[in-house]
Parts: C-alpha cells; sequence; structure tokens
C-alpha cells in the first residue's frame, strides 16, 4: 500500500476539513480565499471518500506463543 | 525386590522418580477444603470425596482467584514426595467446576475486587473516536474473531489490527489471556485499543473471564479496553473491569470503530454545504457589485443634476448683469474716446461724446455741464 499510516493520514485529512467548514461559517469571507478554500475543500473530500472507500484493513496475525 | 533397602533420601528419590514416569501429571476434581493461603504466596489446600481427600500445595500466582472451602474444583498437577513433608500434588492450575461453584468464585472475587476498586466507574477510559491500531486478543479461528473482523472491514478502513490468537477456555486460557495482554503492554507504538472477545457458552467455557488474573490484566492494561464475552445472562469480571463492555464480538466492532456509511453521507452533506457556501458567496459579491455600480451612477447623476442648477442660477444672474439689458430700460453708456464717462468732471463743454443705447449709439457735443 502506497498509503503508510492512513488512518492518522484520514483524521489530518478531516481535522483540515473541519478547520475549512469553521472558516465558511464564519462572517465575513474573502471571495479569492473563498474559492481557494472551496477547491481545497473539494480535494480533502475526494480524498477521504476515496480512502474511506478503498482502503484496506490490514490483519496480522502475531506470531508470537501465547501459552506459558 | 524385596530385599531392597533404602536410606529415605533414596526412597523419595526413587519414589519421585517412579511416579513422575507413571504419572506426569494428574487431574483431580472434588471438594475443596482446609484452603489456606500462608504469607500471601503459598496455598496449602485438600480434594477431597466422601472416602479420601489428597493434599496439595502451590503458589498463589496459579489461583484463579478467591476460593473457599466447599467448592467444587478441579486441579491439574504432579504428584511429589517432599523430603519432609510427605506427599502431596504440586499444583499447577485450579479450577471451580460446576456452575455453582463458578458462581460462587466468581462472587468471591468480585467482592474482593470491588473492595479493591477495581471496577469503579471512576477508572473507565473513554476509546479513542478514531483507533488505528487495534490489539485482538481471541482464538483466531473462532467465530468471534470472524464476525469482529467482518463487522470492522464494513464499517472501516485502513486499520491494522493485530491478532493475538489465544485459547479462551479451558485451564490454560487465563494465562495465554494474560501472557497476550502483557505483550500488547509492551510493544511500540501500543496499540489504540484491545479488544478481548469470544462468543457464548457455558459458565464454566466463560470461566477464563472470571479468573482474577485476566481480571487484573485488563483492568490494569495501559491501553483502553473492550471485552465482548458474548453472553447475555451473567455479565464476566473481566467485562466489568474492561473500560468498555460489549455483548458480542460484533458489538464489539461497532463500538470500536465509527460506521463509514455515517461518515460518507456526512461528507456529501458537507460537500453540498460548500456549493451552497460559495454559490452564496459569488452571489453575494454580484449583488455588491451591481449596487456599487447603481451608487456609482446615481452620484454621477447627482453631480450632473446639481452642476445644471447650479448654471441656471449662473445664467439668470448673468443676465441681471448685462449692460444691454440696462440700456434696453433707457439707460445709455457716454464715452469720450475709448474710456467710459462716469462722472461730469470728466467732460467739458464741447467734448465730443458717444452714447451707447439699446439700439444704436449717437455722437453728440458737450453743451453745458452743471457738474
Amino acid at each position: 500500500m502506497a498509503r503508510k499510516a492512513i488512518n492518522k493520514s484520514y483524521s489530518q485529512l478531516s481535522d483540515e476539513l473541519t478547520k475549512i467548514i469553521e472558516w465558511f461559517e464564519g462572517s465575513e469571507v474573502d471571495i479569492d480565499e473563498a474559492l481557494a478554500k472551496y477547491e481545497q475543500a473539494m480535494r480533502l473530500i475526494a480524498e477521504i471518500e476515496d480512502y474511506l472507500k478503498n482502503a484496506d484493513n490490514k490483519v496480522r496475525k502475531l506470531t508470537e506463543k501465547f501459552d506459558k | 525386590m524385596a530385599d531392597l533397602v533404602f536410606s529415605p533420601s533414596e526412597f523419595v528419590a526413587v519414589f519421585n522418580q517412579t511416579i513422575e514416569q507413571a504419572y506426569p501429571q494428574v487431574i483431580i476434581e472434588g471438594e475443596l477444603s482446609n484452603f489456606k493461603v500462608s504469607r500471601n504466596r503459598w496455598v496449602y489446600f485438600d480434594i477431597k470425596d466422601e472416602y479420601a481427600s489428597v493434599k496439595f500445595f502451590g503458589s498463589v500466582y496459579q489461583l484463579p482467584g478467591p476460593l473457599e472451602d466447599g467448592l467444587l474444583v478441579q486441579v491439574i498437577g504432579y504428584p511429589k514426595l517432599h523430603h519432609q513433608f510427605g506427599f502431596s500434588i504440586t499444583f499447577q492450575s485450579i479450577q471451580p467446576v460446576g456452575e455453582g461453584s463458578l458462581k460462587k468464585a466468581a462472587d468471591l472475587l468480585f467482592a474482593k475486587l470491588s473492595a479493591e476498586g477495581l471496577f469503579a466507574p471512576e477508572r473507565k477510559r473513554q476509546l479513542p473516536q478514531l483507533p488505528h491500531r487495534i490489539g485482538l486478543i481471541t482464538a483466531a479461528t473462532s467465530a468471534a474473531a470472524a464476525d469482529f473482523l467482518k463487522i470492522i472491514g464494513e464499517r472501516w478502513a485502513g486499520l491494522e489490527i493485530l491478532l493475538a490468537d489465544v485459547l479462551v477456555q479451558g485451564q490454560e486460557a487465563p494465562a495465554q489471556i494474560v501472557s497476550a495482554l502483557e505483550y500488547f503492554e509492551q510493544i511500540t507504538p501500543l496499540a489504540d485499543i484491545l479488544v478481548v472477545t469470544r462468543g457464548g457458552g457455558s459458565t464454566e467455557d466463560l470461566a477464563a473471564f472470571n479468573d482474577e488474573r485476566v481480571v487484573r490484566a485488563i483492568a490494569g492494561s495501559r491501553t483502553p479496553t473492550l471485552v465482548a464475552v458474548g453472553h447475555e445472562i451473567d455479565i464476566s469480571l473481566a467485562e466489568m473491569a474492561a473500560d468498555v463492555r460489549a455483548s458480542t464480538p460484533s458489538n464489539a466492532a461497532q463500538l470500536a470503530v465509527p460506521d463509514k456509511k455515517h461518515i460518507l453521507s456526512q461528507i456529501n452533506y458537507q460537500k453540498t454545504a460548500m456549493h451552497q457556501a460559495i454559490k452564496e458567496i459569488f452571489d453575494s459579491n454580484i449583488n455588491n457589485i451591481a449596487e456599487q455600480k447603481r451608487w456609482v451612477v446615481k452620484t454621477i447623476e447627482d453631480i450632473i443634476t446639481d452642476r445644471k442648477s447650479q448654471l441656471l442660477a449662473l445664467k439668470k444672474l448673468m443676465k441681471v448683469f448685462d449692460p444691454k439689458a440696462v440700456l434696453r430700460r433707457g439707460y445709455a453708456i457716454i464715452t469720450k474716446g475709448t474710456k467710459h464717462v462716469k462722472s461730469v468732471k470728466q467732460l467739458k463743454q464741447d467734448d465730443s461724446i458717444t452714447a451707447e443705447l439699446s439700439d444704436g449709439t449717437i455722437s453728440a457735443i458737450v453743451g453745458k455741464s452743471n457738474g
């Protein structure tokens, strides 16, 4: 998998998106900044969707023996 | 053989060798009696039935929890003739058997651990909202493991699940579960949560989850714990000691991770909200520009109107000052040479002057002046 520590990056993506949404909820927004942030939000959303739809869970059976 | 004479030491050695070969390990089930713990370390008890009683010896670390006389127990150990204290069986494990004994033992352990505050609500930690590494302690080939992994897979993505394959029932189960919990204590990085689970079963099947060592290891885990033992009637002490309890392995998966379907629909909603927000920002900017345009046009129009009325007023004023208008009212402008005559003192008799009237000029000679 190309994506390492994928879940952490999900949290980051999600945090970034939340920040942008909060920014839009603010009172005065500049249109140039709004456009840039909108595009960024759309990129983040696409990445989150891709992640949730396509990332795999990795199950690793431990080789350790637990019978003492 | 009958002629052989042993010293006591030789007899002990030969006896132990012989018994070890014949019965390296014995399993004895019976009623617990004379149960004693010495110096918090050594355990002595007898197992008896109607006709016989056998002595046992061992360490407190082999106990599944507090026990008391009268319980029906199954003990695994090896027989040994001690060089001073005589015959006993050194026990490796002791488990209450039968529903009544198991229940009684669990009650004893519950009372002991409650008094220590092990189940106190204030000890409970919240599970992280989004775990990345999950330590899963269960029997790898069990339906419980399959259910947990299936539901986890349906709900979330990109997880790393470390599966510790342990026995979840039988006398070896407690030690294996504890060993797995200890393993997860020392891995780096730590797992975000530990899930200990198995499906339902009889009271005896689930005994490991009422074992003091297991319950303490769960309560003492640095990593938040989620325990699900699939039976509904009695909650095991391991579940009570966990930070969070789930009813079944599938329920554990539900509690461990959020549902991606929910997140995806939330994301979809956010997407729509963003579209709306950016549209509103554009609309509001367009409105602003239109308004600004209207303002500029109106301001210019106002300026023009203002200037026009100023000009009109000036024009009227100019008319008042127009000398021709004065002439039309019967006045005349007198000039001598190139100079306007403003006073009779400028003139003397016989001077040539010009009088400008509204409709022409006349030349004249000054007669008499009375200035």
